[in-house]
């Protein structure tokens, strides 16, 4: 417990201190990280073979798992690489991630993409000894400030911009002016989608008031918990809300069962949760906000095969399509998209600042 | 024999006492509520929670009422429910709701074969045993999951959705009528409305089910022969020897019946408390399952209590901005520990009641020195009940006397 809780502290400070350099993803060599040391660029060692490592909730999970694997297939299509997939069990240690990566290593896989910051401790352990392996962390930081791994890139997210559209979305949408969150695990990553979503509303309509709830406060096991989630929701559903917004990993599935039965409306996370839910889901998963995580899983697998891979840290912004909002299943009406797209200009255009706490 | 025979009496007086207990429990409930103002303590919807979150922990606690009558510690639950989370899911979707109900009893019945062939056969100590069987399960879970779905439409290596579950239902009438008074806020009558409108609102059939096993095993182990032998395996498996009880194989059933408790209460996360699979989802629901039943001192009613305690302290943790309900059911609890501190005293066990006042008042501080108790509180709720309340109640608990013993055939000599 206690080293989660230190982990989220500091994937709060890494984000923070992230925005604060204001880099971009795609940055074309302009604004390079004054704080980053010289690396030379990891040199992998014959064909690329890729291994994904994933998170709690593992690919299934129909949300951030799910869009980690997009990605990685979508550039096996292209390049045609040898690949492979572990999954991760609901309480694992530290150790049991380390072991799973030197695995990978050791059986020459030379690009490993680790899916989640919990993997962040165990790639800084690793990457040192394989400096031909180049590493990624998805939602990862640099545990220890001091050394830099050349060869890991932190794939980060602007998750509160998307949360601020999807919020916009929300305000529009509801009827009873409440709306709700439910989040996995109460930690700094997560709310970002809460303040972000709360600015969001805030900014249609002070009127409307936001409910969030946590499943768990600092188990990781909050993401893996449908009963959890279907439980926090219907709670939040008594207090109101008719339109929830969840970023709870694989216990979001719960929420979507829970607006489905009260005939509201609930907002995916993610993946485009629309196209995964089941018939009777769709008709209320009103749009998910977008982590693009298939974006970054891709980019990085592609900049790996083309010789260079990215290294140190790449935010995924509004500005960048890293961060977004879905509309499959047309449940957005014209006005409310065109209300969300101006919002989402004026966060591009920087006129807007969203925060990333509650 | 003495014994035996002034059960019966035995039995009314303390269901006599029950029924007053329970009344004056309700009445303080509503007193609270209505000097707190935090009408979200009864409304039908947190007690519907309430009603979901108990269920699971209902139906491990009672598996485990049923091995340990028979004197086998079946610490395995949580593995066998997990048995019962995939059963549930790999039947439901390939055949059907209630094939999915059944699939999971069997699956659980099986992680119960595991553990009767371990402990029974081979005299294998308890409580290894279990704790092989929850690790047990959860890689076996997790293997059947990558081998089954896959590949299947709405799942994963770890995950599964989109089968069917069994059917909720509303009566109609009750359901909007009881809902109208609880919304009164009445003094005590729109806290019983609340309960009911909670219980007659998307009901699903699995809930009545696992409510009516109470009964069926209150009935089946105190009413009938043969339930009668299977406790006296657990009390003394020798004397039954002796007498011509077929020890082991009375033992053998009650663990079955053990397991394919706990996988129902496994079908139960994955099709009512939601409706989708995925590996794990127990967590820990069946130690609070064992808890539970320590807590309910072996016995159907009180495992229903407690289990619908700690569903509620469950529910009660999810709610947004619980923190000022929580700090209101401080000072519910603290009325509680008076009064059952006000009933030792006056029984003659000074030192307890005297402890057990102390507490009350340092919750009652408590609840005056702050206005909100912080959600990190709340998410330990029904771990620090149990701990509290076994610490607290453990003069009066009595097991099953030779639960957990290894019993070897012929020992009677």
């Amino acid at each position: 417990m206690r080293r989660l809780t230190r982990a989220a502290a500091l994937a709060g400070a890494a984000a923070l201190a992230l925005s604060a350099c204001g880099t971009a993803a795609d940055n074309d060599g302009d604004g390079e990280d004054t704080n980053a040391q010289e690396c030379e660029v990891t040199q992998i060692e014959g064909d690329p073979k890729v291994a994904l490592a994933y998170d709690v909730g593992g690919r299934g999970d129909q949300s951030f798992n799910d869009a980690a694997y997009a990605g990685f297939e979508q550039a096996q299509t292209e390049f045609g690489f040898e690949g492979t997939e572990g999954e991760a069990s609901s309480d694992e240690s530290e150790e049991v991630r380390e072991q799973r990566l030197r695995g990978f290593a050791g059986d020459g896989y030379n690009v490993i993409v680790g899916v989640g910051f919990a993997y962040s401790e165990s790639v800084d352990k690793v990457a040192p000894d394989y400096p031909n392996v180049a590493f990624a962390v998805i939602d990862g930081f640099d545990p220890t400030e001091d050394e830099q791994n050349c060869n890991v890139a932190y794939l980060t997210f602007a998750e509160n911009e998307g949360s601020f559209l999807v919020g916009v979305a929300a305000a529009e949408q509801t009827e009873s002016n409440t709306v709700g969150f439910v989040g996995g695990v109460n930690n700094t990553l997560i709310q970002k989608f809460e303040a972000g979503f709360a600015a969001g509303v805030e900014a249609v309509n002070p009127d409307v008031e936001v409910v969030s709830t946590y499943i768990e406060e600092t188990d990781p096991r909050g993401f893996g918990d449908p009963a959890g989630g279907q439980a926090a929701a219907e709670g939040l559903i008594n207090d109101g809300a008719d339109v929830i917004f969840h970023a709870a990993g694989a216990s979001g599935i719960g929420v979507f069962d829970a607006v489905t039965s009260a005939d509201l409306w609930a907002i995916g996370v993610d993946s485009d949760q629309y196209l995964t839910a089941s018939p009777e889901q769709q008709p209320h998963i009103l749009t998910s906000m977008l982590k693009r995580v298939d974006v970054a899983t891709y980019d990085f697998i592609k900049s790996a095969v083309d010789g260079e891979p990215l290294s140190s840290y790449s935010l995924f912004t509004l500005a960048d399509e890293g961060v977004g909002y879905s509309t499959s299943g047309d449940l957005l009406s014209e006005e409310i998209i065109a209300t969300i797209e101006d919002y989402e200009q004026q966060i591009i255009d920087g006129e807007i600042e969203v925060p990333e706490q509650p | 024999m003495t014994i035996l025979a002034s059960a019966p009496s035995a039995i009314r007086q303390y269901r006599h006492l029950t029924l007053v207990l329970a009344l004056a429990a309700i009445v303080t409930v509503s007193l609270v509520r209505v000097f707190t103002d935090q009408s979200r303590m009864t409304t039908p919807g947190t007690l519907r929670l309430a009603l979901i979150a108990a269920c699971p922990i209902l139906l491990a606690g009672l598996g485990g009422l049923w091995a340990e009558r028979a004197g086998i510690v079946n610490i395995g639950l949580e593995g066998q429910m997990l048995l019962g989370t995939w059963g549930a899911a790999f039947f439901a979707y390939h055949f059907g709701a209630w094939v999915g109900v059944l699939g999971a009893l069997l699956m659980g019945a099986l992680g119960g074969l595991l553990h009767a062939v371990a402990t029974i056969t081979f005299g294998v100590d308890h409580i290894i045993s279990g704790v092989a069987i929850n690790i047990a399960g959860l890689g076996a879970v997790g293997y059947l999951a990558q081998t089954f779905f896959t590949d299947l439409d709405g799942g994963g290596p770890r995950n599964l959705s989109g089968y069917a579950v069994p059917t909720e239902v509303t009566i109609p009438g009750i359901s909007d009528g009881a809902r109208w008074v609880s919304e009164q806020r009445w003094f005590l009558i729109s806290d019983v409305a609340a309960a009911v409108a909670g219980v007659t609102t998307r009901l699903s059939l699995l809930t009545i089910l696992a409510v009516a096993l109470v009964a069926v095993t209150a009935w089946v182990l105190w009413r009938t022969p043969f339930g009668l032998r299977l406790r006296s395996c657990g009390e003394n498996p020798q004397a039954a020897e002796t007498l011509g009880v077929n020890v082991y194989r009375y033992k053998y059933i009650a663990v079955l019946i053990s397991g394919a408790f706990a996988g129902l209460g496994g079908a139960y996360l994955a099709m009512v408390a939601s409706s989708s699979f995925t590996t794990g989802q127990t967590n820990g629901r069946g130690y609070i399952g064992l808890a539970s039943m320590i807590f309910g001192n072996w016995n159907p009613t009180g495992v229903l209590a407690s289990s619908l305690m700690f569903g509620y302290a469950d529910g009660v943790s999810l709610l947004s901005d619980n923190g000022p309900l929580v700090h209101a059911l401080l000072l519910l609890l603290s009325l509680i520990l008076l009064g059952y501190a006000a009933l030792k005293y006056v029984g003659g066990e000074r030192v307890t009641g005297l402890v057990v006042a102390l507490i009350a008042v340092a919750l009652l501080v408590w609840y005056l020195a702050v206005d909100s108790v912080p959600s990190d509180f709340t998410g330990m709720t029904p771990y620090v009940l149990t701990l509290f309340v076994l610490a607290v109640a453990s003069q009066r608990l009595r097991m099953p006397a030779a639960s957990g013993k290894s019993y070897r055939r012929g020992q009677a000599g």
